[in-house]
């Protein structure tokens, strides 16, 4: 059994005057502290835009020290916007077979060390470099052209796609620890200044940094348990799927953490990977909890956001409590471990006993899932 | 960069992907494992046929490198069954349509700033003498 005994964020922003070490250390104090241990055996990393935009290597060596920690074990893990994650998966790998009693995982990213052309070049990376990402893609390009394919596919308006965003952004203005903390509407963000048309900014996850981490021990320690970590690899592109808004890896990932789509209806709050409006209406339709086509008007009529279904992103999603790429995946789990302690400070699920976390890295080159259950 | 570049030049400029001889998929780009059923039987493949759009982004945020190229026109194009990632060329943003038949040109992607190197793939065009939708 595998249990997270602290959590710790920071607020996401554009950080000018911090490195990741100052984010690392911010987010990892603030873990150990609600924790209340000493030392760790293991500290893991997950990390992914930095290798391009500050270029340290052996990141978790290099951080240990500036943690407090050196003479820890330590691993660094890159799965692109699936890192943090991937690395759940390891400390939970870790902990699990015995090999460690209590691991730091620690996410964090730096996205704002250049300019956006140059950070837009950079996120081109996360696609597949020698496939689709040869070509002037960009951050949305392919995210772009999904958007138009589900809107002609389902006869769905712009402004209809648009009730995404401005969900999120009514959650991240009551959660301190997200970016954009400024509600919206679905005209307003319909109508924004186009990046990958028809995707807006406001379609988009902003550029940010930031850093959250945990502490996770063996046994039945902490308030929370890691039930489940799960993933699968999938397509390069979108393009090899015979659907390709269908994301298999995803499925394949649920099917093996054993939850049918009965027990996803029965979870009772998700943080999912809203890197556009059109990543978040591709996983509610994979997953089957909204039909094909049909998941903008669910999201309109309030489905997730207390209609009965799972409450989706209460922290506002990486549309509006931002992505710093690598460590995306952590803050999902704090936020979500907050609320199942029934401690989350903005909109908060009462009585959540289940939570789940879902990061992909693109439209699904990796997919992965974790279950929280309430001890 | 000039490497990756060098490596691809058969893909990049003749559409050349793979066939399975186990499972019978044909994809893009080629690639010595099959991408479906991961079999090792997998020959080159030159994609050809009939090219049509499938959808499309008008994509303003670009890197650095593309700033002068912008806006890129981004399309998923079905060529004789086989869908790619591809830029679109001699048209302009208000001209695209899904569905409307193309043809693969040669073309310029990037010009590297620091090198000054070129970088040419296939991309496509409205197909002449039949664009608009559904072909001639």
């Amino acid at each position: 059994m595998v249990g997270i005994i602290g959590v710790g964020m920071t607020r996401i922003n554009r950080h000018y005057g911090k490195g990741l070490r100052e984010l690392a250390l911010e987010a990892a104090s603030s873990a150990v502290e609600d924790a209340g241990v000493n030392g760790v055996d293991f500290i893991v990393v997950a990390s992914s835009l930095s290798y391009k935009q500050v270029g340290q290597l052996d990141l978790a060596g290099h951080l240990a020290s500036y943690l407090g920690y050196r003479g820890s074990r330590g691993i660094a893990v890159e799965s692109g916007e699936a890192s943090g994650l991937a690395g759940l998966m390891v400390a939970y790998g870790l902990l699990a077979s015995g090999v460690a009693d209590k691991v730091l995982l620690v996410g964090v990213d730096k996205l704002t060390e250049y300019n956006s052309g140059e950070t837009y070049s950079h996120l081109e990376g996360l696609y597949d470099v020698e496939g689709d990402g040869f070509y002037n893609i960009g951050h949305a390009g392919i995210a772009g052209i999904l958007m138009r394919l589900y809107m002609n596919e389902y006869g769905v308006d712009r402004l209809t796609m648009a009730n995404w965003p401005a969900l999120m952004h009514a959650n991240a203005k009551v959660n301190p620890y997200a970016m954009l903390r400024f509600a919206i509407t679905p005209e307003k963000a319909a109508s924004a200044m186009p990046l990958a048309d028809p995707i807006t900014l406001m379609d988009s996850y902003p550029i940010g940094d930031g850093a959250a981490a945990l502490v996770l021990a063996r046994g039945d320690s902490g308030d929370v348990e890691v039930s489940r970590v799960e993933s699968s690899t999938g397509y390069p592109s979108p393009a090899h799927r015979d659907d390709p808004l269908f994301i298999e890896s995803l499925r394949d990932a649920v099917a093996r953490i054993g939850l049918s789509r009965e027990d996803l209806e029965k979870i009772d709050v998700m943080e999912i990977h809203d890197s556009f409006t059109i990543t978040a209406y591709m996983i509610l339709e994979t997953l089957g909890l909204s039909d094909k086509g049909r998941a903008p008007r669910d999201v309109a009529e309030g489905r997730y956001n207390g209609g009965g279904a799972p409450v989706l992103n209460p922290s506002g999603g990486l549309k509006a409590r931002g992505h710093p790429i690598g460590a995306t995946g952590v803050y999902q789990l704090a936020e979500l471990t907050l609320q199942l302690r029934g401690e989350f400070p903005g909109v908060r699920v009462d009585g959540a006993k289940r939570g789940l976390a879902i990061s992909l890295n693109g439209f699904g080159s990796s997919s992965y899932v974790a279950l929280l259950t309430a001890r | 960069m000039i490497t990756r570049h060098w490596r691809r030049r058969h893909n990049l400029y003749k559409l050349v992907g793979s066939r399975c001889r186990s499972c019978g998929r044909v994809f893009y780009p080629y690639s010595q494992r099959c991408i479906y059923c991961g079999s090792r039987e997998v020959e080159q493949a030159r994609l050809e046929g009939d090219a049509r759009l499938v959808s499309y982004s008008i994509v303003y945020s670009v890197s650095d490198e593309a700033k002068y190229e912008a806006p890129v026109i981004l399309g998923m194009v079905d060529i004789g069954g086989v869908k790619v990632i591809a830029e679109l060329t001699d048209v302009s943003p208000g001209e695209v349509e899904a569905g409307m038949s193309l043809e693969p040109v040669l073309r310029r992607v990037t010009v590297n700033g620091e090198s000054g190197l070129i970088y040419y793939a296939v991309k496509f065009r409205p197909r002449l003498g039949g664009s608009g939708s559904g072909g001639d």
